[in-house]
């Protein structure tokens, strides 16, 4: 007589916990996760002391080389884009992301030419 | 389900940015009141400083400045000279934060 050997089942258990820790992990992601549209170019900010979160809605991108960038426009188009945002009612600051090599002059032109446009707060981008 | 666990989970994992960046204040140039008190101006090259003119170190330079300031919100005005990196304008900025000189004017 032969007796079949007892089909093996294989636990469950043993997969609980990694979908677990599939979830944890998946919850930690949503959590710390800060869904922003990638700059159009390298940029890495200065580093900074600075101990403040940016907050990063519409930024103004500044290349290295010195290319300007917000939202879709490029170049000198951004002051046109700005200039339909820019106010007294605009109480939000403008956050500019400049590439740490860019040159310092080049901001400070960009600047000013921000606080024509009308812009009361700009706040630069660094990292820490 | 398990599939689409790992497949958000590699998702959310290539899309996070960790940290974020964090914002420096700078105040724009126009539009403040009167000046007071004596010139303050900070000139800053690749590698070298300069107080209304004076070459300076940056670790004096905030002391040079503490008798310059009729109060502490006093504004100091940096400017940047044409080949200096916005990086080593921070470190300017940086170095008189830390020491409480907060309203700077990054000027052409």
């Amino acid at each position: 007589m032969r007796i079949d050997s007892p089909t093996r089942r294989l636990p469950r258990e043993t997969v609980v916990p990694m979908i677990n820790v599939g979830f944890l992990l998946l919850i930690f992601f949503l959590m710390v996760a800060v869904i922003v549209p990638p700059p159009p170019f390298e940029i890495t900010p200065p580093q900074s002391e600075t101990k403040q979160p940016a907050e990063l809605n519409s930024p103004l991108y500044l290349s290295a080389s010195g290319e300007l960038a917000w939202g879709e426009a490029r170049g000198e188009a951004v002051f046109d884009g700005l200039a339909s945002v820019a106010g007294p009612e605009s109480q939000q600051p403008l956050t500019l992301v400049a590439d740490g090599q860019a040159k310092g002059a080049e901001v400070a032109r960009l600047l000013s030419r921000l606080a024509g446009l009308g812009f009361a707060r700009v706040e630069l981008a660094v990292m820490p | 389900m398990i599939d689409v666990v790992f497949l958000l989970l590699v998702f959310f994992m290539l899309t996070a940015r960790f940290g974020g960046y964090q914002a420096a204040p700078v105040a724009l140039g126009g539009g403040a009141g009167e000046w007071q008190g004596p010139p303050r101006l900070v000139t800053v090259g690749p590698d070298r400083l300069a107080l209304n003119g004076e070459p300076i170190a940056l670790s004096e330079l905030s002391q040079a400045l503490r008798p310059l300031l009729p109060d502490a919100a006093a504004p100091v005005v940096v400017r940047s000279e044409e080949d200096a990196t916005l990086q080593r304008v921070m470190q300017v900025m940086d170095a008189l934060r830390e020491n409480g000189i907060a309203t700077l004017v990054l000027a052409e």
